[in-house]
């Protein structure tokens, strides 16, 4: 199985590439999809405005990737931008392939929770028939952002977190995956998921 | 409830492990990435990495060693020690590293903060504040301790918050090494005084030492109580969590 890990300039992918070289994964890491991977991997590092940037004139490049039905996994930031707007550094666009919005975790901060959320936090699968979510319900995995998906339809919600309120942790409609936390940071949580993710895609 | 965190500081020199490791194996190894990997195992929420070196051959080890840590850990990694300006930050980040914490540099440029915020993300900037008790108040050092900036911690910590700091790592100077406990009214002065997480650090020699900085703050830090065995992570997280503190098991 072959993954192609997104690069658009900024941060950290030694982790998630190694990630998922260790669940069995053949990784490559890009500014584009190459077009003959089993798994586009959009990693999330920078701010919402940042990738939306990036992707501009690629948008139909990741469109066309979409139709085609590879599988598609969004991390954090990668996932948020899966999402049709997002308001971190003023409204941006996202890829619009799951109907709603990105905005603040903690909109009115009255009981003073710390920001950004960065952590361990425990998993509540809301979908336990879902292969990807096997083995993950009330374990812990590692989060670090300020703001998070508010799904228009609550059905792509595959498992949540709470803090402060319950926000998505796990979203998945069709070959479309995103994680709000870090599996590649998740420890051996982290690994259950990406090797049920491998399983998945290889089916 | 986020689970409080344990984290495991390891000193590192010209991309060795330089200080009291006393696990009989790796006490001539001293190799970073092993022992953050068996740190993992033991249940370490995240690994920091200080670097000691003062050379340039020194600075590309710790490369190689965030390199080859980043392939092998998969909790988040900190580097600290001698970064000086946004090109070691984002060298340091592009290695593999998750964090880069930040503390001379920061006080004498505050800009770098806020750089580094904006390019990388609070997330992966932590600022560094060592601080000491001179008179009634707390003192932020820098310079590894020892030179007095004059800045007033609590003052400086929400400067570092507004400047883009996305964490907090306070070591008490009076405290560090000294196995009395982490300083408990310094941690909660700051921890009260910010809305990012506080890192508590220094003084860490008992169990019960990690509960106290653990009601007060996110994250409790030690080095010494774990390389030499005197504290055991996995232990001592069943101990927290026993005592009523949300931990990852």
């Amino acid at each position: 199985m072959r993954a192609t890990v997104i690069n658009y300039g900024v941060g950290n992918l030694f982790s998630i590439s190694s990630g998922l070289k260790r669940v069995g994964f053949e990784v490559s890491v890009n500014s584009e999809p190459f077009g003959n991977e089993d798994l586009v991997v959009l990693p999330g590092v920078g701010s919402f405005s940042a990738v939306s940037g990036y992707l501009g004139s690629r948008r139909e490049v990741f469109e066309d990737m979409r139709k085609s039905g590879v599988y598609f996994l969004g991390v954090c930031l990668g996932m948020q931008v899966m999402f049709e707007e997002g308001t971190e550094g003023g409204i941006s666009k996202g890829l619009g392939w799951f109907k709603g919005k990105v905005d603040k975790l903690i909109q009115n901060n009255k009981e003073r929770l710390k920001l950004p959320h960065i952590g361990w936090e425990k998993l509540v699968v809301t979908d336990l028939t879902c292969p990807l979510t096997e083995g993950l319900n009330n374990q812990y995995v590692y989060y670090v952002h300020s703001y998070v998906a508010y799904p228009d339809d609550e059905s792509i919600v595959r498992a949540v977190s709470v803090y402060g309120i319950s926000y998505p942790a796990i979203v998945c409609s069709g070959n479309l995956i995103g994680t709000q936390f870090h599996p590649e940071k998740s420890s051996k949580v982290g690994k259950v998921f990406l090797g049920n993710l491998y399983r998945w895609v290889k089916k | 409830m986020t689970a409080k965190r344990i984290i495991a500081c390891l000193d590192v020199k010209n991309g060795r492990v330089v200080k009291g490791v006393n696990f009989l194996d790796l006490r001539d190894k001293g190799d970073p990435t092993e022992l953050a990997a068996r740190y993992e195992d033991e249940g370490a929420d995240e690994i920091v990495f200080l670097d000691v070196t003062a050379t340039i051959e020194g600075r590309k080890a710790l490369l190689e060693v965030i390199k080859n840590t980043a392939s092998v850990l998969s909790i988040p990694l900190t580097v600290g020690g001698g970064i000086r300006n946004i090109e070691d930050v984002s060298t340091i980040l592009g290695n593999g590293a998750d964090k880069v914490s930040i503390n001379t540099a920061a006080v004498e440029n505050k800009k770098l903060i806020t750089e580094a915020a904006l390019q990388f993300g609070s997330q992966a900037v932590v600022v560094a504040i060592d601080a000491k008790k001179v008179g009634k108040e707390y003192v932020v050092f820098t310079k590894s301790g020892t030179y007095n900036t004059g800045l007033n911690a609590v003052k400086w910590a929400k400067e570092v918050e507004a400047l883009g700091a996305g964490e907090i790592l306070l070591t008490s100077i009076d405290r560090d090494g000294t196995r009395e406990g982490y300083d408990i009214v310094l941690t909660k002065a700051i921890s009260d005084s910010v809305n990012i997480p506080v890192i508590a650090s220094g003084g860490a020699g008992k169990e019960v030492h990690f509960l106290e900085a653990l009601k007060v703050a996110d994250a409790a830090l030690a080095a010494g109580v774990f390389h030499d065995g005197i504290i055991k992570i996995h232990e001592l997280k069943m101990y927290l969590k026993s005592q009523g503190m949300e931990m990852r098991l």
